[in-house]
């Protein structure tokens, strides 16, 4: 990997080229506020938009996410200047009137000197959840297990990820990738005894031999056997007993 | 279909030359239109008639009726348009106008003026193309082919001059063909006016096996059909420029991507592609040269934001059509991550005729940072209103005033709508203004592909705007969340000022919104979608601002600010209205002046409509 320097906030900074400006950032110790990227993820798809940052190149200035803009040498990248917190800002309060009840949102709104939304809030129950379409639930369920139960559907403020015609889906096997992975903690999974709840269907969880503790579903275990060949006994215990 | 394969640029020309002689007629070949508006207007019996007179005749004579495969001849108001080669145009021709036609101009050719246009003003009539101010002020390099053309025939292209770029790439190296575009200044016509050869150069830099070349046939614009129109009329013209690029940038593989509510669009496109495979102009060792280069046609699903570089590449994948970063150009990393060009079907056609004619040649037309013409459909409020074509750096008003004969009805002119639903809206004061990209995009609005509505008096901006933003809500990926979240936010905000229910702040917060969305938008859907706010903003403030505080609407076109009164002096109390009023809240005496009921009115404008004496005014 070929070794570059750029400016971030004016002090130069080593990094690979191709790094996202987003990982260099974070390596440097500079936070920027990032909801739906993912370092499983290949491609970032800079959907929410609260990662924007400056990037000047050559006398250009343009704003870009930086979850997935590729660095090269000779850039300079300002995470703090004004039109960039206008607009992060902006970006911010757009999702809380999407989403006021998530958390996450609360939060970023907060620190963005954000009082309340000057926007609508939809009254119907489809947009008062707290999803905020980042479609990386779905990322994680393609790229990462590798079943892709779910996918994006609809378009426009539609846009929700779901199964199927929203139908309990065969292809699921309860693992809740999509559920850890949610940035606004907007997907609904349920433990109850040895019953995983998830996207509308029920799982049949395998029970620790050693401490009894139900704690991953069969379903997921016959897939992990399937595509990599463990031995099914593996499973007989949960992670802490092993 | 394998014995018409041309094995070598020498066959290929000596087919030309024999099937141009072979097209010597003894009459005129007769152009009916057959364009949607001309179809509807019934050119189909027209076409009808000719064809019975003909065979009753014994004559020995053409008829092309494009009502298959249009060929649009652009004047879609005056329709049906009969035409005869490059002279005589008929306009709104009726089957019962067909003997004379066939005894006058087919057999003697002899022109009725009487079938030609009644210019509104002098109450003169010319039937030829350079005595009518449509078509005389326009320019018809691309248009040329559509009108003339048979776009089922190969040959009809063949016998004109089609495909003769080919033999003139063929015989420079890639390299050259590449400063030529570049020479000729030519700029994409999808919109963002982007250097063709700029593009291309940097396509062929990349280091890669797999390049493609890519046509954008996915116009999407509302009131926008130049592209649907070539395609139709010329496909082998798109065909033409493709095969020109992917020599010139070596690709191997080509898609053009065709909405699919261009049915027959599509339909041409496909049958172009089989008959140019068949004659040895694509597939495998082009005339002869060892160059391979192949065409597959990609129907569109029906997504706006697929006519998005990048969206449509992902759909043409089979992938969801959702726009994805650019920070890496397609030129570098396109279809399949591979080098792409993409260009839109206007573009294509031009290349032919740069390499045909040179890039000086080609510079003569249009402007220095614009060179060439643009076709665009004329539509709204103008006299004519159709597909035309003019030099870049014309007027805006000369388009309005000139091609499309002013404004209907005698209103007056208040402003034009350029490019879409990314463009904005260019008052009148700005008419003198040249329509070129850089011009158009210094006054807030941009070329877009081509489509110009021209708006009158009774237009309210802010409804303008409504509009636009609305179609841009509905047809948001959702993908990202300033476009997703922020275009129906805007639309509400807009639809409260519509209604009545603005209030003070709205239009700043409308300059915010506008700014989230232009710089943290994903796509060029989102990024442009201020445009028609600000555009409406910037020129007429005011007009928001009377929304705002006065609850008016000045147009008179927003209903819940709107009152119908009838005025009691012009009113001569014939009851048509109070028996029309679907509330039954007109009342009033036969013979006296009749008076609307405020409180029930719904101002569905029917008892406007429906009066002979314009005694119903809007207020």
């Amino acid at each position: 990997m070929e070794k570059i320097t750029i400016k971030i906030n004016g002090k130069d900074i080593e990094a690979l080229k191709d790094q996202s400006v987003l990982e260099v950032a974070r390596e440097n110790g500079i936070a920027i506020p990032a909801l739906c990227s993912h370092p499983e993820i290949e491609t970032q798809a800079g959907s929410c938009r609260v990662c924007l940052v400056e990037v000047s190149q050559n006398g250009r200035s343009r704003v870009v996410t930086s979850c997935n803009y590729p660095v090269r040498g000779g850039i300079e990248v300002r995470t703090d200047t004004d039109l960039v917190r206008r607009i992060r800002k902006g970006v911010v309060e757009l999702l809380l009137s999407r989403t006021p009840d998530a958390p996450v949102i609360q939060k970023l709104a907060r620190e963005n000197g954000i009082e309340g939304s000057r926007f609508f809030v939809d009254e119907a129950e489809h947009y008062r959840n707290r999803c905020i379409a980042c479609s990386l639930c779905t990322q994680v369920c393609e790229e990462v297990v590798g079943v892709s139960a779910i996918s994006m559907l609809d378009r426009g403020r539609d846009k929700a990820p779901g199964t199927p015609y929203l139908k309990p889906s065969q292809a699921c096997i309860g693992c809740g990738a999509c559920a850890y992975a949610c940035p606004t903690e907007a997907i609904s999974m349920i433990d109850e005894g040895e019953v995983r709840k998830i996207w509308g269907r029920e799982f049949k969880m395998l029970t620790c031999s050693v401490c009894g503790k139900p704690y991953i579903p069969e379903a997921q275990v016959e897939w992990i056997v399937k595509t990599t060949g463990k031995d099914r006994s593996f499973f007989d215990k949960c992670p802490d007993h092993r | 279909m394998d014995n018409r394969k041309l094995q070598s640029v020498k066959e290929f020309e000596s087919y030309r030359t024999k099937i141009a002689e072979s097209r010597k007629d003894e009459y005129p070949v007769i152009y009916v239109c057959g364009g949607t508006p001309c179809l509807a207007k019934g050119s189909r019996a027209v076409a009808h008639a000719f064809k019975k007179e003909i065979e009753s005749q014994g004559l020995a004579c053409k008829v092309e009726l494009r009502h298959k495969v249009t060929g649009c001849q652009g004047f879609c108001s005056k329709g049906p348009v009969v035409s005869f080669g490059n002279d005589i145009v008929y306009l709104e021709v009726k089957p019962n106008h067909v003997p004379e036609i066939m005894e006058k101009t087919v057999k003697n050719a002899q022109v009725i003026d009487s079938l030609g246009y009644k210019d509104p003003q002098t109450k003169k009539r010319s039937a030829s193309f350079e005595g009518i101010p449509f078509y005389s002020h326009q320019k018809g390099m691309i248009l040329k082919g559509l009108r003339e053309i048979d776009p089922l025939e190969i040959d009809d292209y063949i016998a004109r001059g089609g495909y003769a770029s080919l033999v003139r790439a063929f015989a420079m190296v890639p390299e050259e063909v590449i400063d030529l575009i570049a020479e000729s200044g030519l700029r994409g016509r999808g919109g963002g006016g982007f250097p063709a050869g700029a593009k291309w150069k940097s396509c062929r830099a990349i280091d890669s096996e797999v390049r493609y070349v890519l046509c954008n046939g996915d116009e999407g614009d509302p009131g926008a059909f130049m592209d649907r129109s070539i395609m139709e009329g010329n496909p082998h013209a798109v065909i033409e420029g493709m095969i020109v690029g992917a020599w010139a940038v070596g690709a191997h593989h080509g898609y053009a991507y065709i909405r699919d509510e261009y049915p027959l669009a599509v339909k041409v496109m496909k049958k172009a592609v089989e008959d140019a495979t068949a004659m040895g102009l694509l597939g495998r060792n082009i005339l002869g040269t060892g160059f391979d280069f192949d065409i597959k046609i990609t129907r569109g699903g029906g997504a706006f934001v697929c006519g998005e570089s990048s969206a449509l590449m992902r759909s043409i994948e089979g992938k969801v059509g959702e726009p994805r970063a650019k920070y890496i150009r397609s030129v570098e990393k396109g279809l399949y991550d591979l080098p792409t060009v993409l260009n839109n079907v206007e573009t294509w056609t031009n290349v032919p005729l740069i390499v045909n004619n040179g890039a000086q040649w080609y510079r003569k037309t249009g402007t220095q940072g614009s060179p060439g013409t643009k076709v665009f459909s004329l539509a709204g409020k103008a006299v004519n209103t159709g597909l035309v074509e003019v030099p870049m750096g014309t007027t805006i008003r000369e388009l309005v005033e000139k091609v499309g004969g002013g404004i209907r009805g005698g209103r007056k002119f208040k402003a034009v709508q350029t490019g879409g639903p990314s463009g904005g809206c260019i008052p009148e004061s700005l008419a003198d203004l040249p329509i070129d990209f850089d011009s158009l995009s210094k006054a807030g609005s941009m070329m877009g592909s081509g489509g110009i509505i021209v708006m009158d008096e009774a237009t309210c901006m802010v409804d303008v705007a409504k509009y636009f933003i609305s179609f841009l809500a509905e047809e948001s990926c959702g993908k990202c969340s300033p476009c997703r979240d922020g275009l129906p936010r805007m639309k509400q905000i807009l639809t409260d000022i519509t209604e009545g229910r603005g209030k003070e702040g709205d239009i700043e917060l409308l300059e915010e919104l506008c700014e989230v969305l232009s710089y943290g938008a994903l796509c060029g859907l989102g990024s442009s979608a201020p445009n028609p706010v600000l555009s409406t903003i910037k020129y007429f403030r005011e007009e928001y601002e009377a929304h705002i505080r006065d609850k008016r609407c000045p147009a008179g076109v927003c209903r819940e600010l709107v009152t119908f009164r009838i005025d009691a002096d012009a009113c001569t109390g014939c009851t048509l209205c109070a028996k029309q009023c679907p509330q039954a809240c007109i009342t009033g005496e036969r013979k006296k002046a009749h008076v609307i009921d405020q409180s029930t009115c719904i101002k569905c404008g029917v008892c406007r409509d429906v009066c002979k004496f314009d005694a119903v005014r809007v207020e």
